[in-house]
């Protein structure tokens, strides 16, 4: 399992696509930075399919008054829960 | 659940020649680790797919473009280059418009090149 | 494109070439086999047919690529234009002692080779 981490958004930069692309059945996605805007439930759409497997950072969240607006489907992680994605997975790959 | 990969590494080149400095820096980057032994494979992706048209020339100002790197992968032994099938098709490119020898992959073809490579860098 | 400023001077058939801190020309075009003789003076070497030829392949991959190669290509670009023979790193080492890539692409008058340490 490889975790990805997208850190633009959704509604400005096509990186979220090779990201997607990218991933493999049982890949995880982390949003981080303006990433995180992609969990919001009018974004969320472009993230379809990853039902489980999508995470958003705490802090990116706080930092832009966005936590507590996110989708049902996004799991929320703080930094902790960050570096416990990191050692669950074999390998990260960065999309920026 | 999964194999352990049989690759060693791979570069995701995601820009095109001249504009920035990030395609030069992944080529970069491939053939030092090349340099110094490494299998190297790199894989083109969005924009990074321009990088393989032929009749590139320098910038306007007279700055050296990629073009002649590309030509030198063979001497550093760099011969997997991989093409995100996708981003031909969205810049209306076809596999023949490459002036090296591609593969093309698929979506899950991507997600598995990922998968095989042991390192993954992302330019 | 190849450096800076010029660090000290070469003497060479009374002109004054400008060179780097590690003794690479700053302006490519001041080579001629005259200033490889020199420079080869600095290293000890005694340029033989052997030595030139090495010098040629590299010219010649520099005028294409646009860099000097470090030393796995270089060994594979006189491989292909010397033959197998002398395509091996030892060739090369006996021809130009330390480190043999980055001393040839001194010689042979191109910028340092970008990437070996």
């Amino acid at each position: 399992m490889l975790l990805h981490i997208v850190n633009r958004s959704p509604a400005t930069s096509q990186v979220y696509r090779q990201a997607l692309e990218g991933m493999g059945q049982d890949d995880r996605l982390l949003l981080i930075e303006d990433g995180v805007q992609g969990a919001l439930p009018q974004l969320v759409r472009y993230y379809d399919g990853l039902q489980g497997r999508l995470f958003a950072l705490k802090e990116d969240l706080a930092s832009r008054g966005l936590l507590g607006r996110c989708d049902g489907e996004v799991q929320v992680v703080d930094v902790d829960g960050f570096v416990a994605l990191t050692e669950e997975a074999e390998r990260t790959v960065s999309w920026y | 659940m999964s194999e352990t990969p049989t690759a060693d590494l791979l570069v995701i080149l995601r820009h095109g020649p001249h504009g920035t400095s990030w395609l030069r820096e992944g080529l970069d980057a491939a053939l030092v680790a090349a340099a110094f032994g490494r299998e190297v494979s790199l894989l083109f992706m969005g924009e990074g797919v321009t990088a393989l048209l032929p009749g590139q020339g320098p910038g306007a100002l007279g700055q050296k473009g990629s073009s002649a790197t590309l030509e030198m992968l063979e001497m550093y032994d760099i011969r997997t280059l991989l093409v995100e099938e996708q981003a031909l098709a969205d810049f209306g490119l076809q596999v023949d418009d490459m002036r090296l020898t591609v593969i093309p992959l698929s979506t899950t073809g991507v997600a598995d090149a990922l998968k095989d490579h042991r390192l993954i860098l992302t330019f | 494109m190849a450096t800076t400023e010029i660090y000290r001077y070469l003497d060479c058939q009374n002109k004054k070439i400008g060179l780097d801190p590690e003794g690479y020309l700053v302006d490519l075009d001041d080579w001629s086999p005259a200033v490889a003789q020199a420079l080869a003076e600095e290293e000890s070497i005694i340029l033989t047919r052997e030595h030139w030829e090495v010098l040629d392949v590299l010219r010649d991959f520099y005028a294409r690529f646009e860099m000097a190669p470090a030393m796995r290509p270089l060994v594979k670009a006189i491989g292909q234009a010397l033959g197998s023979e002398k395509g091996r790193s030892l060739h090369l080492m006996r021809l130009f002692p330390g480190s043999s890539a980055k001393v040839a692409a001194r010689l042979a008058g191109l910028p340092k080779p970008t990437h070996c340490l």
